[in-house]
Order: structure tokens, then sequence, then C-alpha cells
């Protein structure tokens, strides 16, 4: 049986009283995963990952993080293996990098200042550790919130949108850290984000919410084996128009037009060379044949209505 | 892990937090303001301060403002550096991350409350200094001023200013909680001015007023030999430490309680 590190049965929970902000929610995250938690903007990520921590009271329901129930009687023991990065990172602006680091680390207690200077080396910051956080890029903020996150070496972390305001160089950055904690340490990662390609690239499993219910929870690999067995492909060519009527000659499928790329399902790899054989003996030229990933087509779908 | 070793790592950090504030410097700058209306005004004046043969001139100069100046100022200073305390920790939007860490809320919370009486405190120690120095400083500069030929009756003064210490408590317990509860500053800053003023204004009425924290700080000089004694001990004193007692413990756990948005 796989351990969970993070289970949350039936939780319920509401800014005001008219309307619920989390609904039945059951996470299950398996230790030495990659947890993406994904959702549109305001389905309540954020506000998961605020219960899970304690941070708001939930109406109704439970949360346990290492198998232990999270209530006051845990909280500092469980807490105490978790590193969390919330939304937008809590640094003192007036202070520089070794200073946030530090207060953090006090409040930990047994964090030495060699630790200090590994976690600002792994984000990649050192030459910046001297420097007030006003100065700071939203990026480099950004990476400093997750240093601080990494100072006590957990077992969780807990990240929210940690990509956001990263550059792409950043966020491959970002994304590799990640996977290396995860590799090295056997680090159990959370990440919550709005960006599938984002969850697709980095993550093991995936849960995906919308108006704080849970739509659908499983492993990466059996999200890309629900999307059905069609491949779908998007070709450019010369001339788009002739290249549809030749294809519904072919009698195939979902064939399209979509500004200007032809856009056809087919059953299987082999038949993109069939595709595109037939537009060659035609005298179509083709520029590009794309093989497009759905896994997006199956969020939108799952994320509206 | 212990109380006391979670309380003295909230210490720690808090003075890290007020490195290169405004809130640092205001404590210095709040110090020094009287001192030097003062000495500028002996300057000017110092011809009819000149006191009379064989007089203490620190008597005068050091009671007048002290009960002239603080009564009136240390309210609004209280509202002003704690709201500026607190907002160091809503500007950087720390208060979700500390309560995300493992430390029990109790030892953030009473941690920055205890820093920001120690501030106050250090307000008082570098008044009290200002004031000395200014005094030598006319001593100097006016020797027939006198200060150079007496010294100070230091416990008399002392004594003033702890009893309008203790007077302020009350309302460092209040102002704390509104300023960690609410973000937004204006409402303890704007809350707390308005009561400071009605506070001067209401202390014309001691007899009501006795039960205004507001105006304890005022009541604590301006009522002298007339203040009402509950068990020998002056009543604003008694009121004030039980105002401060209520309003942190009660702060406290609603601080506890507190969704964290």
């Amino acid at each position: 049986m796989n351990e969970l590190v993070v289970e949350t049965k039936n939780l319920n929970f509401s800014y005001s009283k008219n309307k619920n902000d989390i609904q039945d929610l059951e996470l299950k995250v398996p230790k030495g995963s990659i947890y993406g938690f994904l959702g549109p903007n305001g389905s309540g990520k954020s506000t998961s990952i605020r219960l899970i921590l304690g941070l708001l009271k939930k109406n109704s329901g439970t949360v346990a993080l290492f198998g232990e129930l999270f209530n006051e009687q845990s909280r500092l023991n469980v807490l105490n293996k978790v590193g969390a990065l919330i939304e937008n990172p809590s640094l003192y602006e007036h202070l520089n990098a070794i200073d946030n680091l530090k207060i953090s680390a006090n409040y930990r207690q047994n964090i030495s200042s060699n630790r200090i200077q590994e976690v600002l080396e792994t984000v990649n910051l050192t030459k910046a550790k001297n420097k007030k956080i006003k100065e700071y890029s939203l990026g480099m903020k950004q990476r400093l919130g997750l240093a601080i996150s990494l100072l006590s070496n957990p077992e969780l972390i807990i990240l929210d949108e940690p990509t956001n305001g990263l550059d792409p160089k950043g966020i491959i950055e970002m994304r590799t850290l990640i996977k290396d904690l995860n590799k090295k340490f056997g680090t159990t990662i959370f990440i919550s984000s709005h960006l599938l390609s984002e969850i697709e690239k980095t993550c093991t499993h995936v849960g995906i919410i919308r108006n704080g219910k849970m739509l659908y929870q499983d492993t990466v690999a059996s999200l890309k084996d629900s999307k059905g067995t069609n491949i779908k492909v998007e070709i450019e060519v010369d001339n788009p128009n002739e290249g549809v009527s030749v294809l519904k000659n072919l009698k195939m499928e979902n064939i399209s037009l979509l500004d200007d790329l032809l856009q056809i399902e087919v059953k299987n790899k082999n038949e993109i060379t069939d595709v595109i054989d037939v537009l060659r003996t035609e005298g179509i030229h083709i520029y590009q044949v794309t093989i497009k990933n759905n896994l997006e087509e199956l969020f939108l779908s799952l994320t509206e209505n | 892990m212990s109380t006391i070793v979670y309380y003295t790592a909230s210490l720690k950090n808090e003075l890290i937090k007020l490195k290169r504030t405004f809130a640092f410097w205001l404590t210095i700058i709040s110090a020094i303001l009287f001192p030097i209306l003062f000495f500028i005004a002996y300057i000017f004046e110092h011809k009819t301060l000149v006191p009379a043969a064989g007089v203490n001139p620190w008597g005068k100069f050091m009671v007048t403002q002290i009960e002239n100046s603080t009564p009136f100022f240390i309210p609004m200073f209280i509202v002003l550096v704690t709201s500026l305390i607190m907002q160091i920790e809503h500007k950087s939007l720390g208060i979700k991350h500390l309560f995300a860490l493992p430390v029990p809320k109790s030892s953030i919370y009473f941690g920055k409350l205890s820093i920001v009486i120690l501030a106050i405190i250090v307000t008082y120690i570098y008044y009290y200094i200002a004031i000395l120095l200014s005094g030598v400083l006319l001593g100097f500069v006016y020797p027939d001023l006198g200060f150079l030929n007496f010294q100070p009756e230091h416990f008399q003064y002392l004594k003033i200013l702890m009893t309008s210490f203790v007077a302020s408590l009350g309302i460092i317990g209040i102002q704390f909680w509104l300023s960690f509860r609410f973000k937004n500053f204006v409402i303890p800053l704007g809350f707390g001015m308005f009561l400071a003023i009605i506070g001067i204004i209401v202390s014309q009425a001691p007899q009501q007023s006795i039960y205004f924290p507001y105006s304890f700080s005022v009541l604590s000089v301006s009522l002298g030999d007339k203040m009402p004694l509950i068990f020998g001990i002056s009543s604003v004193t008694i009121f004030s430490i039980l105002c401060f007692l209520i309003t942190s413990i009660f702060g406290y756990f609603n601080i506890k309680k507190l969704n964290i948005k």
C-alpha cells in the first residue's frame, strides 16, 4: 500500500455563509510523488493549501499529514516536516536575503549558517545574498521564497504557483530543481498551478479542482491514457482548402481547418504517414506536422462545465 | 522544545526585523523632540529662568518638561509605533508564513508584543538621557542657570516616568491587538489617534475618565495627590495593568482562531 503524505477527507470550507468554497475535498498525495494541483484561477487551490497548513479553520472534515491528524496537539510536530511557499513569498523587503533566511532559521531552530549558504546556492542567489529584497526582481523573490521553504530539509514541500512571475529560464530551473529534490532526497512535492503544461512536465500525480470540487485525481500517466485513443494532428500546407478536399476523399474523421491549418484525428501514428503520402501525391507542399497535445483540451473540458 | 526557546527565538527575530525601519528611528526622534524644544526655549528665555540662589534648577526643568509633554504625547506615540512595528509584518505578508512554521502562535504574538513594549521602554530611556544631556549642555552655555552646580534628583523624575509608562500599558494591549488583527493600518491608527485625542479631552472630567484607558496617561500625572487609591495603589495603575492583561490575552485567543487569508 502506498503511504499518503497528505490526505484530506470530506474537507469543507466557506469564506461566507452562502457559498461553499471547498466541497468534500479528498486529496491523496502519495509519499515520494510530485503532485500537481491543477485548476483555473479562483478554483480553490490556495484555499485548499491554507486548509492543509491550518491557516484556515475548516468547517468539517479532516486533514492528515504523514498519517497524523492535523490538530492543535500535532501541529508543531507535523509542520516541522513541511516547507511551504504560499502564493507571494513572505519576505522582509528592507532586509537582505541572509537576514530573511536567518529569521526562518531562528524560528525553526537547529539550522546552521552553512545550510543558509547551501540553499542560497541551490536557488542560485549566492551573488545577490547581501542585496536588499527591495532590489530583487519577482523571479528572485520567488526563488528566495523557495530557498526559505527548503531550509529545514522538509519531507514535504508545498509550493503555491511557484513559477508565477518567472521567466522561461527561471521556469526551467525551477522544474529541474523540483525534480532533483524529489529524486535525490525523496521529497514529496505538492505544487499548485493553473498551467497544465507545467504540471505535465514535472508531476507524477495530478489532481484537478474546479469551484472547490475535485474533478479528477490520479497519476499523470493514467490521465494521458484516459484522453481517448485518437491522436490529433495539425498540418501546415501551402494550399489548405485543397488539402481538406483531398483528405475528405480518404473518408477520415474530424477533418477541419483552424487558422489555415489542417486538423485531423488519426487512430495511430502510422496513419500520419498515410496522410502525408496522400497530400504529397496531390502535389501539396507540407511545411509542418505537429501532434497536438490534447491534455490541454481535456483540461479545458474538465474545467469548463 | 520549551516555550522559552521559542520565545527567545521570536524576540531575536523581531529585533532583526526592526533593522533600518522607520519604527526604529521613530523611537529616537520621539525621544529627542521635546528635549530639543525645551532646550531652545531655555536658550531664548534663559534670563527669566535663572533660579534663585541655592535652588536646584533640575527640579523645575525636569518636572515641567516631563509633566507637560509625556502624558499627551505618549498615547499617540504608542498608537503610531505599534502600527508601524506590525506593518513590517503585514507589508511582507509575513503572518501566513509565520503561522505555517512549526512555532507556537503564542511565541509569535507575545514575542512581538514584548518588542513593542521594549521599543516604548527604550524610548523612555532615550528621552531621559536626552533631557539630562540638554540640561548639562545648557549648564555649559549659560552657567548662571546652575545646571552644573546641582545634581538632578533622579529618583523623583524616574518615578513620574515609571507611573506614566505603567498607565500606558492598557492602550498598548488594545493597540497591539488591533494592529495585529487588521492588515490595513488606517484602522488601528485612525481608531487609536481618535481615542487618544478623546482621552486628553475627557481627562478634564477625572471621575468618569478614570475608566477610559486612553485617559490614563494624562490622569496619572494630572491627578497627583487626588488620585483615588485601591489597596493603597493608584487606581489608574491598577486599571491600566488589568486592561493590558485582559486585552493581551483576549487578543491572543482572537488571533489564534483567525483565518489567515
